[in-house]
């Protein structure tokens, strides 16, 4: 077997690699270039200064953080409940939860406006309250088809029936079993559902938009429209947001329960114990 | 068959046997009840709404004319364009993220460009909106960075050439940002799956490298990049936050026109905004329909 | 004269010395398989016949041309592998044709030479099936059908039958063989099963650590193994330590009896100890005229494996190992009691390192 030096493969790794990297390096580069004739973090300054930024990242977060603990508290037991009791309704479950991959989120807010608008049956879009709830709920929505499948893998990473089995056949109440052996289990699966979940609500713009809230999506945009360099800072921000989002989901999804952490992020692979 | 109501972990693991008692699976289906009466309220139920409203005229009498004036030349002018961009951004992020993929894993290259393509991927698949509109303009607007570089360094004018970003073209060139790492991602176990064996096998029976290919790798590959295609094309179908950032609203793609329709930008049609949204699922639906089944037909052969 | 010959193969990867200086004549017709442990470079010596590893010096020759620099698909071999890899795309029919295919065949022959191999692994209903409707052994089959389709100088086979249950082994390694007797291809089998190997081999090389330790018929290899890697590894072995008499190099003392071999002793060290080996199957309860040694020992353990009875005693210090033909009217030993072994003082071999 001749081994001919990859010629055509170097060449198209260099260039994948190149387009990904150099819209970057032009939006850092344009993002200094606030103050006229010099390199500089003005931009970035400007946008930590403005109150519009923080306003609408502080309600983004907010709202992020409640859609991700509701969809925890919607999900989770759902998982549970469908691998241990109910195993035949998985297929329809599954299928369910992969349903919003299908439903734009401009379809989507078009339904609820329409089915909680101020002349329907539960005006949720009359009050203020109610239309946050509308914004917390289509996020859960979104983000749904991510939270189920990484909550999912890790319950059939770690074998619910077996452990429960075992938890109940050692004396354990159901309550017991699901807080000190299932749940200590899926925590990881949890917060790796919860860094995708993260990441996709906090820039989300159409339903922030067409429900008239003031989250972070439709502040960028009008940024855009207004300012020249503050966007840009807020790209670069921006995607280092979402880089450090999705390492921490990729740590919280590989890693094994009773694992430490600094261990994970200090050893070599080969010296990590083999399950 | 009694039911022992003091041992309620019999039922534990298996199978829910049909001749036991209503009781029993009604305890079950209580636990799944929260997510479906989450799921039929906010999200099956919000689309039937609208799948419904779409047959429906302002008085709620049974219609087709929405249905209708989705021929109207606007609209078909609308959902041209967006299969338009949709079928070529896809067909890029499908060949594109083929090429890429083939060199990183098959290409003989070191494990640590793969591992580093695929945590980048990751990221890019999702750096979709607002932000990659900003960077592309940075980039290839006209006072960005590759624009002024092509013209100092290489005298290169790229709008001389007709170029524009804020065009079609332009546009779908933004969305290879977020397809191609996509169809890397969803190739990539694929590509793995081509076992050596098949390769080797195919070499001692004979074949050359692009007999092999043709052949053997290809076909196999088959499944999966057309499922593939499919899902990018789905994907950029339902886009909205890139275009709009990027073109504002005067881009007339599906999503844009039913965004504008809600905003109430235009006369006001509800209506009219049902059959656009009918139109949207049923299209999204079905590409990812065939996705799945393209899917499944793979993992078949992978086996 | 040899069809295929491998002349001081030697291959390295980086610092490691896979296989270190093989030899191998085979004749045209012949069943060689390669017998040995994990990592002993077996299926590295195959591959480099296949050419997929180019070995890094030495040469290997088929029916008198040199391979060593030929690419693999031009050698014209047929290549089995353990894990099949049949052709997913393609149904029984197309995996079969697609040797031919390459080849140029035309339409007619192809579909001849194709009825003709199904018919040969007896699997000519399944023409249409594809690899994922079919079994591990019918799996099997077709790669073995595909491999000998265009008619190759050389049949490799890598562990075909490691992936299967035990029944299918047994089954299958005999239609194998069957199969190669009735075309007469040259065949090299690698396996570390050494039951499979001797039960269907015309000459078995065993391999250690990259080397080819004997070579010989299974006959040979099993009573007269030449290391004692060989006779460890092939079947089972009782190992005595033993201690030769300063006078006469054909007295031993095992476990304080003298006994007389029936050749002099060569490996004794300098205080005399050596390592004698003696077969399962030399032992027995029962007395005779040619077991001229007896050792009385206690029993150990019984175990039942069907045909046969294995029966460990404890001899002084020493453990044996001896197998029994299980017989209907047999009392086997129970474990605690007294028994007597009686063997011929002639199936006592020497073990040199």
């Amino acid at each position: 077997m001749k081994k001919r030096f990859p010629f055509a493969a170097v060449l198209m790794a260099l260039f994948g690699a190149s387009f990904f990297i150099v819209p970057l390096i032009a939006t850092f580069y344009f993002s200094l270039k606030m103050t006229r004739g010099e390199l500089g973090f003005a931009a970035y300054a400007s946008v930590f200064n403005s109150a519009d930024f923080l306003n609408t990242i502080l309600y983004s977060t907010i709202a992020s953080l409640i859609a991700i603990l509701i969809g925890a508290i919607i999900i989770v037991p759902t998982a549970y409940w469908v691998r241990l009791k109910v195993p035949k309704l998985r297929p329809v479950v599954e299928f369910i939860s992969l349903l919003p991959l299908i439903v734009p989120p401009v379809v989507l807010v078009f339904g609820y406006i329409r089915l909680f608008g101020s002349n329907s049956w539960l005006p949720l879009t009359a009050s203020t309250f109610g239309t946050d709830v509308l914004l917390v709920v289509g996020y859960v929505v979104l983000s749904m088809p991510y939270m189920f499948r990484a909550v999912d893998n890790g319950m059939a990473a770690i074998d619910i029936s077996t452990l429960t089995e075992a938890a109940e056949s050692l004396g354990a109440s159901r309550l017991r079993t699901i807080t000190t052996v299932i749940f200590p289990n899926v925590r990881a699966a949890i917060i790796s559902g919860a860094f995708l979940t993260f990441s996709i609500s906090v820039g989300e713009f159409v339903l922030a938009s067409l429900l008239n809230r003031p989250a972070f999506g439709p502040y960028l945009v009008q940024l855009g429209q207004d300012r020249a360099y503050e966007p840009a800072a807020l790209a670069i921000m921006s995607f280092g947001f979402i880089w450090g989002c999705m390492v921490l989901m990729q740590m919280f999804a590989t890693r094994k329960p009773g694992q430490r952490w600094l261990l994970r992020l200090t050893t070599r692979p080969a010296q990590r114990a083999r399950p | 068959m009694t039911l022992d109501a003091s041992a309620p972990s019999a039922d534990l693991g298996a199978p829910i046997p049909r001749t036991s008692g209503l009781r029993m699976i009604g305890w079950n289906w209580l636990g799944v009840t929260p997510f479906f009466l989450f799921a039929f309220l906010f999200l099956i139920g919000p689309v039937l709404y609208l799948v419904a409203g779409a047959f429906q005229n302002a008085e709620g009498a049974f219609t087709f004319d929405n249905i209708i004036a989705l021929g109207s030349p606007n609209i078909v002018a609308s959902f041209s364009l967006s299969i338009r961009l949709s079928l070529l951004s896809a067909l890029m992020g499908a060949v594109a993220g083929l090429l890429l993929g083939h060199a990183v894993i098959l290409g003989g290259l070191p494990v640590w460009v793969r591992n580093a393509f695929t945590t980048f991927s990751g990221v890019a698949s999702n750096f979709a909106g607002v932000p990659l509109a900003f960077a592309f303009i940075a980039t290839l607007g006209r006072l960005g960075l590759v624009t002024v570089l092509l013209r100092d360094l290489f005298g290169f004018n790229l709008y001389a050439t007709g170029f524009n970003l804020f065009s079609f073209v332009g546009l779908s060139i933004v969305y290879l940002y977020f397809q191609l790492p996509l169809m890397f991602l969803i190739i990539a176990p694929a590509l793995d799956g081509l076992k050596t064996e098949w390769r080797e096998a195919a070499e001692i029976l004979g074949a050359s490298r692009r007999q092999y290919w043709q052949m053997v790798g290809l076909p196999v590959l088959t499944p999966t990049i057309l499922g593939c295609f499919l899902l990018l094309f789905a994907n950029a179908f339902g886009t909205l936050a890139t275009v709009y950032a990027l073109m504002g609203s005067g881009f007339d793609v599906v999503p844009i026109v039913l965004f504008q329709q809600i905003r109430g930008n235009v006369l006001y049609n509800p209506n009219l905004g049902y059959a656009l949204a009918l139109g949207m699922v049923a299209i999204m639906g079905v590409s990812n329909t065939l996705y799945l089944i393209l899917r499944n037909r793979a993992e078949r052969w992978q086996k | 004269m040899s069809f295929l010959s491998i002349s001081n193969a030697i291959k390295t990867f980086g610092t490691n010395t896979v296989v270190k200086g093989f030899d191998l004549s085979v004749e045209k017709g012949e069943f060689v398989s390669f017998l040995g442990p994990s990592g002993c470079g077996k299926t590295t010596v195959l591959r480099m016949i296949a050419g997929f590893e180019r070995p890094t010096s030495g040469n290997i020759t088929i029916d008198g041309r040199d391979v060593t620099d030929l690419a693999p698909n031009k050698r014209r071999i047929g290549m089995v592998f353990q894990a099949y890899a049949l052709f997913p795309n393609m149904n029984v029919f197309g995996n079969i044709a697609f040797g031919l295919k390459i080849a140029g065949l035309g339409k007619a022959e192809t579909e001849a030479r194709v009825k003709e191999m199904l018919a040969l692994i007896g699997l000519s209903h399944l023409e249409e099936r594809y690899p994922y409707e079919l079994s591990g052994g019918q799996q099997q089959r077709v790669a073995l059908a595909r491999a000998l389709a265009p008619k190759p100088q050389v049949l490799l086979l890598d562990e075909p039958l490691s992936a299967l249950d035990a029944k299918i082994r047994v089954s299958l390694r005999e239609e194998i063989r069957a199969i190669q007797r009735q075309l007469g291809i040259t065949t090299v089998f690698v396996t570390h099963d050494q039951e499979e190997a001797m039960s269907i081999s015309d000459r078995i090389v065993v391999m250690n650590g990259g080397r080819a330790d004997q070579i010989g018929t299974p006959s040979a290899i099993y009573n007269r193994p030449s290391t004692r890697f060989v006779a460890g590894f092939v079947g089972t072995l009782n190992v005595l330590k033993a201690r030769v008499d300063r006078r006469n190099a054909q007295t031993v003392t095992i476990g304080g009896k003298t006994v007389q071999l029936a050749q002099p002793v060569e490996s004794a060290d300098a205080q005399g100890n050596l390592s004698l080996a003696l077969r399962p199957e030399a032992l027995s309860l029962l007395p005779s005229d040619l077991r001229d040694v007896t050792f009385d020992g206690i029993v150990k353990s019984v175990s039942f494996m069907g045909s046969v009875i294995r029966i460990r005693m404890d001899v002084g210090d020493e453990a044996i190992s001896f197998d029994m033909f299980n017989s209907p009217n047999l009392v086997a030993p129970s474990i605690g009691q007294k028994a007597s072994a009686h063997f011929a003082s002639s199936d006592i071999f020497e073990l040199s390192a």
